[in-house]
C-alpha cells in the first residue's frame, strides 16, 4: 500500500510539472513583454527591474529560467494583476472558497438526492417507475448548463420573485471576510443582522447550486442505479436473502457500501467537466468564484491572472482526482488485487 | 430549508441603497481621468469642488468656496473658502485639521507644476485639465490667507468657473497626500480615496462591490442613506434582472429595448434627463486616407443616422445635427449641415480617387449614456458603407484594454462619446477637438486645426452669450466643413429605480449623485 501511494504522489508531481511546463511556455507566447507577461507590472522601474530579472533569470538559459518560474510560482509568488494591481495570490485567496462553496452545496444536492433515487430506480418493479427516473435524469444530462441556467433564473427570479439570481448576499450586509466562506463568516460575524444574512446567503446560493448540481446529479443517479442492479444479482446478496434478511438491511449494509465504488469512480472521471460546468454557473449568476474570475481575466487581458486561474483550477483537478483514484482502491479490495499482482 | 426560512420570521435589511454600475472604475481620483464610470463612483460621492453647479437651474453655486469675485481685466478670481468643513477619516488616515487653502493649493498644483511630488504619480495624466490647456491658462494659485485663494490666469476665459466646477475639479487632502508620500505610497492618495463628500469609501472589491458610508461631518445637508454600495455588474440584461428581484434598488444605463420590460414591473420606474451629450463617430485624421477631407465627408453622407436612432436607441434620442445638443444654449436648430445622401458620398469617393477602401471601426465595449450599443451602431454603419463600396471591420475590446490601446493611435476610426461636464458650450469643444485635447489623446480625431483652435479662444474672451452662440456656430460650421467626426446622437440619461426611492437626482451633465436620494423603510418578507 505504502508503494502503492508512493507512486501515486509520484504521478501527481509529474503531472503537475508538465502542466506547469505547459503554462511556462505559453507564458512566452502572450503577445506582451515577457516581464510583463510573467509579474503584471506594466512599466517597471529601474529596480523592479532588475528585481525582476533576478527572481525569473531572464538571462540565462531555458531551463534555468523554468527553474525559476517554478519557484516564484509555488512559493505563492503569481506576481500581480493587470487590471487592479492587487497580488494574484491574495485574489485567489478571496475566489477559491467561494467556489467551494457552491461545489460543496452542488455536491450535497447531487448525493443527497442522486444516491436514495438511483437505489429506488434500481429496486423499482414498475416499469414505469424506473422510466420515469431515467427519462428525467437523461434530460438532465443533456440540457445545456448555461441554458438551464438563464431559464432557472428566469423563472425564479424574475418571474415568480422568489430567489435572488446573482452574487452570494444582498450587498448591504457588511460581512467581514474571516475564513472566505460565506455562509461561515456570517455566523462567526457579530453583526445584528447576523441570522438575516444567513438567510439571504441561503437563499442566493440555491439557484447555482442547484444549477451546477445537475449533471453531477444525473451521473450518480445513472450510476447508482446500475451498479445497485449489478451488485444485487451477486451471489453474496443471494446468500443474505436466503438468510432471511429484511431487504432494507441488506440494501444499506450490504448492497449499497458495494454499489457507491463504482459511483466515485465516475465522479472522479467527470471531474474535468464539473469544472467547465461550474465557470459557466459561476458566469451565469454572477457567483464571485474563480471561474467568473478567471473569465473576466481572459476579457481584459489580465495575463497574470489567466495564469493563476488555470494554475489553481488545473493543480486542483489533478489533486482530486488522484484522491478519488486513491479513495477508490482504499475503499474496493477488488482493484487491490491487482496492485499485490504486479507488485 | 424553506420551513426553516420561515420559522425565523421576516428579514431584516440594514438600511442603505445599491446601485447596480456598469464597470469598475479606474482610479478613485476624478482628476485621472475622463471616463463616466469613474466619475460616478468618486465624484459626488467621495469629494467636494470649489463650486458647483446647481442640478435645476444650471447655475454656479457655493460648495466649498462661499463666494468669489472676479477682477476687472478677468484675469484673476479670488475664493473665500468654507470654514469647519472636516476631510473624512479612514484606517489610513485621521485628519488633524480642517480643510483650508493649502489643501487647494495641492489640489491644482499637482495638475499645473510639472515639478510637483505628486505630478508624476498619475500614469494617465490629467486628461480632463490637459485637454483644455488647464496649465496654460492658470499661471499661478496662492494662499492670501488659510481662508482665502486667488487663482491668476494667463488669458481672459468665460469659461474658467465652469470648468471648475465640473466632476475633475475635485479637492483632495494635502495632509493625507503629505502622509503617504511620507510612507511612500504616494498612489495610495489616488486609490483609497479621502475627501469632503457626503460619503466616505470603505472598501472596493474588484468586479464586485465599491461600498461608502454616509459622512457624518459632512458640511453640507447629509446623505440621506446609511450605506451606499455600487454592485459592479456589467451586464445590462443582468442589472435589470437584479433590479426585478430587488439587489439593486437603481440600476444604470438600460438599453432602449429593456424599457418596455420596466413597464411590465409595477414596482419599478425610469428616471430620464434630456442629456447635455453627443454620440459621435470620429475619424482619426492622421492615417491615409481619412486624412483626405473628401473621404471623411463621404463617409458622413453614407450614414443613415435615422436609422440608428430607431435601431440602437428605440427613439429615445435625438438626431445630432452638429457637436452641440439641444438642451446648450448655444443651439441653433436651423442649421442641418450634413445630410444622409450615398450618391454624393459615392461621387466624392470618386472623386478623391479613392477605390475599394477598406476601415476598422473600433466599437467601444460598454455601455454610456450617449451610446447604449456601439457595436450595434458600428453594424448599421457597416452596412451603410457598404452601400458606397466601402468595407468595414469592427473592433472591440474589454474596456480597459480598449482604451489603452485607442491611445496609441492605431485605429482609423472610433465610435465613441461625450458627456458634458458643464453647461459651458465650451465644454464640447475644447476637450473634445482642439490642440491641446490631442496631447492628452482626448481628440479622438487627433485633428490639430489653429484656424478653429482661434474661433475657441475667441468665443472663450467674449462674455454675453448672444456673442458667444453666435461664435460656437461659426465653430459647428466649420466642423461641418471639415468633418473631423460625425455626430450621430443625443441620448437621454436614464437610470431605473425600483418605487421606493425617492429624489434620484440625475442632471443633464456631470455624474450622478446620490447624496439626496432617500428609500423608504420597508421590510423585506
Amino acid at each position: 500500500m505504502f508503494r502503492y501511494l508512493l507512486r501515486r504522489l509520484n504521478l501527481f508531481l509529474a503531472t503537475s510539472l508538465v502542466m506547469i511546463g505547459v503554462l511556462f511556455y505559453a507564458t512566452g507566447l502572450f503577445p506582451v513583454e515577457r516581464t510583463f507577461a510573467l509579474t503584471g507590472i506594466h512599466s517597471p522601474t529601474a529596480s523592479q527591474l532588475i528585481q525582476i530579472e533576478q527572481d525569473y533569470k531572464l538571462d540565462s538559459n531555458g531551463f534555468m529560467q523554468f527553474i525559476a518560474y517554478l519557484q516564484q510560482r509555488l512559493s505563492g509568488n503569481l506576481g500581480v494583476s493587470v487590471t487592479s494591481h492587487q497580488s494574484v495570490t491574495e485574489e485567489l485567496g478571496t475566489v477559491l472558497p467561494a467556489s467551494f462553496e457552491l461545489a460543496v452545496m452542488a455536491a450535497v444536492i447531487a448525493i443527497g438526492l442522486g444516491v436514495p433515487l438511483g437505489v429506488l430506480a434500481s429496486q423499482s418493479q414498475h416499469k414505469l417507475t424506473q422510466n420515469t427516473i431515467m427519462a428525467i435524469t437523461l434530460t438532465g444530462y443533456s440540457v445545456p448548463v448555461f441554458w438551464l441556467g438563464l431559464y432557472l433564473s428566469l423563472w425564479f427570479g424574475v418571474d415568480l420573485g422568489w430567489l435572488p439570481i446573482s452574487g452570494q448576499l444582498n450587498l448591504l450586509y457588511e460581512i467581514k471576510p474571516v475564513t472566505g466562506f460565506m455562509l461561515v463568516d456570517i455566523l462567526l460575524s457579530d453583526s445584528e443582522y447576523r441570522i438575516s444574512a444567513f438567510k439571504d446567503a441561503l437563499l442566493h446560493i440555491v439557484l447555482p447550486a442547484t444549477t451546477l448540481a445537475v449533471l453531477p446529479f444525473t451521473v450518480v443517479v445513472r450510476s447508482t442505479r446500475s451498479a445497485m442492479m449489478n451488485v444485487m444479482n451477486q451471489t453474496f446478496i443471494r446468500a443474505a436473502e436466503a438468510r432471511g434478511m429484511h431487504t432494507n438491511t441488506i440494501i444499506l449494509r450490504h448492497a449499497l457500501p458495494n454499489a457507491l465504488i463504482p459511483v466515485l469512480k465516475h465522479l472522479g472521471l467527470m471531474l474535468g467537466s464539473f469544472a467547465s460546468y461550474a465557470i459557466v454557473v459561476e458566469m451565469i449568476f454572477s457567483w464571485p468564484g474563480v471561474g467568473s474570475w478567471l473569465v473576466s481575466g481572459i476579457y481584459q487581458r489580465d495575463y497574470t491572472v489567466i495564469q493563476g486561474g488555470i494554475l489553481a483550477v488545473a493543480l486542483l483537478i489533478i489533486f482530486l482526482s488522484i484522491l478519488i483514484e486513491v479513495l477508490h482502491t482504499v475503499f474496493n479490495p477488488l482493484s487491490r488485487k491487482d496492485l499485490y499482482a504486479s507488485n | 430549508m424553506s420551513g426553516l426560512l420561515v420559522a425565523c420570521g421576516p428579514q431584516r435589511l440594514p438600511s442603505g441603497l445599491v446601485y447596480c454600475s456598469e464597470g469598475n472604475p479606474e482610479s478613485f481620483n476624478p482628476q485621472l481621468v475622463t471616463s463616466g464610470t469613474t466619475i460616478d463612483a468618486t465624484s459626488h460621492q467621495i469629494y467636494s469642488r470649489l463650486v458647483d453647479y446647481d442640478a435645476l437651474s444650471g447655475q454656479l453655486v457655493p460648495a466649498l468656496a462661499t463666494s468669489w469675485a472676479e477682477s476687472d481685466d478677468g484675469l484673476s478670481y479670488r475664493f473665500t473658502l468654507r470654514e469647519n468643513v472636516k476631510f473624512q477619516h479612514s484606517s489610513r488616515f485621521t485628519p488633524s485639521r480642517d480643510f483650508n487653502a493649502d489643501d487647494v493649493l495641492f489640489s491644482f498644483n499637482r495638475i499645473i507644476d510639472k515639478h510637483h511630488p505628486y505630478h508624476g504619480v498619475s500614469r494617465t495624466g490629467y486628461p480632463f485639465f490637459q485637454s483644455i490647456g488647464f496649465s496654460e491658462q492658470v499661471k499661478s494659485v496662492e494662499k492670501i490667507n488659510d481662508h482665502e485663494v486667488i487663482f491668476r490666469l494667463a488669458r481672459k476665459d468665460a469659461s474658467f468657473l465652469s470648468n471648475l466646477a465640473t466632476d475633475f475639479a475635485v479637492i483632495l487632502s494635502s495632509e493625507y497626500a503629505d502622509q503617504q508620500l511620507a510612507l511612500g505610497h504616494p498612489e495610495n492618495l489616488d486609490h483609497f480615496a479621502i475627501g469632503t463628500g457626503p460619503f466616505t469609501l470603505v472598501h472596493y472589491a474588484k468586479n464586485e462591490y465599491i461600498r461608502y458610508r454616509r459622512n457624518p461631518d459632512f458640511w453640507g445637508e447629509p446623505a440621506k442613506v446609511d450605506m451606499l454600495v455600487y454592485d459592479i455588474t456589467p451586464k445590462s440584461t443582468v442589472r435589470l434582472a437584479k433590479l426585478i428581484a430587488g439587489d439593486c434598488s437603481v440600476s444604470a444605463l438600460p438599453k432602449a429595448g429593456e424599457l418596455p420590460v420596466i413597464k411590465q414591473h409595477e414596482q419599478l420606474s425610469i428616471e430620464s434627463q434630456p442629456g447635455l451629450n453627443v454620440a459621435f463617430w470620429a475619424f482619426n485624421t492622421q492615417k491615409p486616407p481619412l486624412d483626405d477631407v473628401r473621404v471623411r465627408r463621404a463617409l458622413a453622407y453614407a450614414v443613415d443616422k435615422q436609422n440608428i436612432l430607431r435601431a440602437v436607441y428605440q427613439n429615445t434620442a435625438i438626431e445630432a445635427i452638429g457637436v452641440l445638443p439641444p438642451a446648450s444654449w448655444a443651439y441653433d436648430s436651423n442649421k442641418k449641415l450634413l445630410d444622409y445622401n450615398p450618391q454624393k458620398a459615392r461621387d466624392l469617393l470618386k472623386e478623391a480617387g479613392i477605390n475599394n477602401l477598406s476601415i476598422d471601426i473600433w466599437a467601444m465595449p460598454v455601455a454610456r449614456a450617449y451610446n447604449p450599443n456601439a457595436l450595434k451602431t458600428a453594424e448599421l454603419i457597416q452596412s451603410d458603407l457598404a452601400n458606397i463600396g466601402v468595407k468595414v471591420n469592427i473592433i472591440s475590446y474589454d474596456w480597459s484594454v480598449f482604451s489603452q490601446r485607442l491611445s496609441r493611435d492605431e485605429y482609423d476610426s472610433v465610435l465613441i462619446g461625450w458627456n458634458a461636464d458643464n453647461s459651458d458650450p465650451d465644454n464640447f469643444f475644447t476637450p473634445l477637438l482642439s490642440c491641446s485635447a490631442m496631447q492628452s489623446n482626448n481628440n479622438r480625431s487627433r485633428w490639430c486645426n489653429k484656424e478653429f483652435d482661434a474661433i475657441l479662444d475667441r468665443a472663450r474672451e467674449v462674455s454675453t452669450q448672444a456673442e458667444r452662440k453666435e461664435i460656437y456656430q461659426e465653430a459647428e460650421a466649420f466642423l461641418a466643413e471639415q468633418v473631423p467626426m460625425l455626430s450621430l446622437a443625443h441620448a437621454k440619461r436614464v437610470a431605473l429605480t425600483r418605487s421606493d426611492i425617492h429624489d434620484m437626482q440625475l442632471t443633464p451633465f456631470g455624474g450622478i449623485s446620490f447624496a439626496q436620494t432617500s428609500q423608504t423603510i420597508q421590510e423585506k418578507n
